[in-house]
């Protein structure tokens, strides 16, 4: 790259630098088996990125494979512009959390953090700073002399953190960070993670099953599904604007309500129409819960559909109601509006809508 | 299940008193028959040291002797073991069950069998000679196969090697994979690995390896007798001769009883050497 | 990712030291159906002959069935006595227990010919005759040790919230133990037994010297062995071998061991 490119691609809004991970075509087959299907991927530095999916999904193979751990089949994997693909992991600059931990059990806290800079032969004056530095940072101080066994999961989760990020690897990798802790500790630790995050500045890749942990940590989040990304982009862009039917329900709670279009109108199955440009097929019409309405609420000229109201509950900062459509089909949705509940009973007829603007309209494949 | 101490001592009693009554006891009188001495065939009881004097004298070179070929074996049997439990736990891969199970179904059974197969294998006209000459690899049988110390610590070796390898396994089996991916994660390399990562939790299982095949090639008769020939004679087979053949049994139990101090004191400094080397720098 | 070389020497090591382990006892079984009188090579041809021999041999039906009594006597002993004890050290606090799980062990660490001996003098000293019943004593002391080391382990991951329902549910402790507890552990339990009686059935030198003039199958051999070169040796050897492999196959089945 000529110095006048380089220049100029400082001077482009930050997406378009160079990302910091290239992956291009990046394939992983055991034998017949497809665990990762040709995949291309931009990690930008910076980033703290999810690679999120169902279990089976090829994520961890993923994430293995940017960290040095399995082979891929095709394709590369490059760092920083230069090509890892067949470097093991010790020669990479990324360094991994692994899901338990793998801390070594006959070594101190200190210990276990300060051996991937002692194999480096870095002056013991040296080591020792970095890892009382990383101590505090990950607020160990009191647990620095213990070994593992004697650790909760969240103070194990907090060594293995501190183990890797000591080395300063270019991009740090978490599988399943969280996965092995309760509910509390998940919520404390990933105010944790973001804490860390935003303190060091680097570059974390994380893989989670868990669409919320996903929402809460990440700024870029790619979706996986059967070895494929299927799509990737911010969390408001995936949550707002899912691809698939696949995501709309894989993340967040969704309505999916099948229907045809035709003659650039869609009719749904459940009753209801609207205008919508596009080839004749069937397709699926996607409304997050929050955004229908019911009964009085319905706004002018919204999607109109008529059921029985089957189930109302009270969850706090909204309500939660389920309405059965006649057919088989229901719908889910989430009402700020307090003071209806106390006018509607189960098994009243109500109207549930929606307005065009908020909904998806996916082919159904 | 009761936790009344009262009843938890009554379970545990039958197997301490089988214990006391036909291991501690019998071998309580053995070591004390050490200090007594036989003359005209009859046990006299005074307190003598001469049968430990005696084990100095005339025994020392046949105690070295046997030291050190049951440190050779133990040695062999150990690393052949710690390799193979290796490839069970983290290389076989599918095959590691197999591969155990292979280990398990030889442990058990076969000592004279084993042994007794072993001479059928070295023997001159045995199954090694003849299967050299029906392939042409040599014209005549060779000799000097069997009665020697080198089929000794073949058939022991063969025979320990399963009772090595499972408390090893035992140990390798605490070791999950994502220690192994952190520590190479971290920059370390196959040897540094093992040397950082594996062998300071195997420990224990080394050192039960290393007791059990040490401890019973040491005290082992039969074997030297049925494949080592007359030059392979170990303290066992004098320790037998005393008792049966010179019916000096206050002999016979001073010789076992050194035979049993040296391998202990073997293990305790064995111990101690890993403790330091292997400690955590 | 290993490199293609380390995994060539993985396997050559492993196939190796599989041919260790297995080709010496397979060539005793090869060898027992062979028309060779000397087990060697080539082979000329198969035949029944060495077991017929050795079924019209009276010494091996006296010891055949000295040894299955031993057996059946050992294993049942070794697995009652060894379970009481596995569940009060499953039940005690593990500082307890180690010490004296360590204790018990100590016969399985020592040489058998000084087991031998010791037993040998201390019945002399006693006056106790020797007999097939002198032997099982000293048998056990050295096989009750593994009974209690499996028994232990499986009751160390024994969820004991099903004897707290199966008391709930108004079972009395002998039956909750007979109903519950027992059924569960079952397997471990035949499986013990069935290693106990392949260790009784192998053992040869306390046996030797505690047995007085007594057969049992590996006193046989031992006799053979040092008599004459007979074939039938192979034949009997083979039947040693069935017998406490196939105990431990099922043992392994049956407690489905992994290490």
């Amino acid at each position: 790259m000529t110095a006048s490119a380089a220049t100029a691609v400082a001077s482009r809004p930050q997406a378009d630098r160079p990302p910091l991970v290239r992956l291009r075509g990046l394939t992983k087959s055991y034998g017949s088996m497809v665990a990762v299907k040709p995949l291309d991927l931009d990690i930008q530095s910076g980033d703290f990125y999810a690679l999120l999916g169902p279990s089976g999904c090829g994520k961890t193979t993923l994430l293995r494979m940017i960290g040095g751990f399995t082979e891929p089949t095709a394709g590369t994997v490059e760092i920083d512009g230069v090509d890892v693909t067949r470097m093991g992991p010790e020669r990479r600059p990324t360094n991994m959390v692994f899901q338990g931990y793998g801390l070594f059990p006959h070594m101190t806290v200190r210990q276990n953090i300060a051996y991937g800079l002692k194999l480096a032969k870095l002056p013991a004056a040296e080591v020792e700073t970095r890892v009382k530095e990383i101590i505090g940072l990950v607020r160990l101080e009191q647990l620095a002399e213990r070994r593992p066994d004697g650790l909760s999961g969240g103070q194990a989760q907090r060594v293995a953190l501190a183990r890797a990020l000591v080395m300063r690897p270019r991009v740090l990798l978490l599988d399943e960070p969280l996965a092995a802790l309760d509910l509390q500790l998940r919520k404390a630790m990933q105010e944790e993670l973001r804490r860390i995050h935003r303190s060091i500045g680097g570059t974390f890749v994380f893989v989670t099953h868990d669409q919320g942990e996903a929402m809460a940590l990440a700024n870029r989040i790619a979706v996986m599904d059967a070895g494929a990304c299927v799509q990737e982009g911010g969390p408001e862009e995936i949550y707002g604007a899912p691809r698939t039917r696949f995501i709309s329900t894989f993340i967040g709670e969704a309505n999916v309500l099948p229907g045809r279009r035709q003659g650039g109108r869609v009719t749904l199955e459940a009753g209801g129409s609207f205008a919508d440009a596009g080839a004749d097929e069937a397709v699926v019409v996607v409304v997050r819960p929050e955004a229908m309405a019911l009964g009085g609420n319905l706004p002018q000229g919204a999607v109109k559909l008529t059921g029985r109201l089957a189930d109302s509950v009270f969850l706090g900062p909204y309500v939660r109601y389920r309405v059965e459509l006649p057919g088989g089909g229901e719908i889910i949705l989430h009402s700020q509006d307090f003071a209806l509940r106390h006018r509607l009973a189960v098994d009243d007829t109500v109207e549930v809508g929606w307005t065009t603007d908020v909904q998806r309209v996916l082919a159904d494949r | 299940m009761p936790r009344n101490p009262v009843v938890l001592t009554l379970f545990a009693l039958p197997a301490t008193l089988i214990f006391l009554l036909f291991f501690l006891g019998p071998f309580i009188y053995f070591v004390v028959m050490s200090f007594w001495s036989v003359s005209l065939f009859r046990l006299s009881r005074d307190f003598t040291l001469v049968n430990y004097l005696d084990v100095y004298r005339e025994y020392g070179y046949s105690v070295a002797f046997t030291f050190a070929i049951a440190l050779l074996i133990a040695v062999i049997a150990t690393l052949l073991a710690f390799g193979f439990a290796y490839l069970i736990r983290f290389r076989a891969g599918r095959l590691g069950p197999t591969l155990l199970f292979v280990t398990l179904i030889t442990m058990f059974g076969g000592y004279l069998v084993k042994i007794y197969a072993w001479r059928t294998i070295l023997g001159t006209t045995g199954i090694l000679n003849t299967g050299l000459i029906e392939l042409g690899i040599i014209d005549e049988p060779v000799s000097w196969l069997l009665y020697n110390p080198g089929a000794v610590v073949a058939t022991l070796t063969h025979f320990l090697l399963p009772f090595a390898v499972l408390p090893l396994y035992g140990s390798l089996r605490g070791i999950s994979d994502a220690q192994l991916a952190a520590a190479r994660d971290l920059g370390a390399r196959p040897l540094r690995m093992l040397i950082d990562i594996v062998l300071p939790q195997c420990q224990p299982g080394i050192l039960v390896a290393f007791m059990l095949t040490f401890f019973i090639a040491a005290g082992d008769y039969v074997t030297p007798r049925l494949v080592g020939g007359t030059a392979t004679a170990m303290a066992g087979n004098f320790v037998e001769n005393q008792f049966i053949t010179a019916l000096n049994a206050p002999q016979s139990s001073a010789l076992a009883v050194a035979i049993l101090a040296v391998s202990a004191g073997t293990v305790l400094l064995l111990r101690a050497v890993m403790r330091r080397t292997l400690a955590v720098r | 990712m290993t490199t293609r070389f380390a995994r060539i020497v993985w396997f050559v090591f492993g196939a190796a030291a599989v041919f260790f382990m297995l080709s010496p006892l397979l060539l005793l079984v090869l060898f027992s159906f062979g028309r060779n009188s000397l087990a060697s090579f080539p082979m000329r041809g198969v035949t029944f002959d060495w077991y017929r021999a050795l079924f019209a041999n009276q010494d091996f039906w006296v010891a055949f069935q000295n040894s299955v009594v031993v057996s059946l006597s050992v294993g049942v002993t070794s697995v009652l006595v060894g379970m009481l004890a596995a569940f009060a050290f499953a039940r005690m606090k593990k500082r307890r227990a180690g010490p004296l799980l360590a204790l018990l062990t100590v016969p399985l660490m020592m040489p058998p010919l000084v087991l031998a001996l010791a037993l040998f003098s201390a019945y002399a000293a006693l006056h106790i005759p020797l007999s097939v019943w002198t032997v099982v004593p000293g048998q056990v002391v050295f096989i009750q040790p593994f009974v209690i080391l499996v028994v232990y382990a499986r009751m160390a991951d024994f969820d004991e919230s099903v004897i707290d329902s199966a008391r709930d549910l108004g079972a009395s402790p002998m039956r909750a133990f007979l109903t519950v507890t027992l059924p569960i552990i079952r397997p471990t339990v035949i499986g013990a037994a069935l290693i106990a009686m392949a260790l009784s059935l192998d053992e040869f030198i306390i046996t030797y010297y505690t047995i007085g003039g007594g057969l049992t199958l590996p006193t046989l051999v031992w006799g053979m062995l040092r008599r004459s070169l007979d074939p039938s040796i192979n034949a009997l050897a083979t039947l040693i071998l069935i017998g406490t492999l196939g105990a431990t196959m099922l043992a392994i089945r049956a407690t489905r061991y992994r290490g």
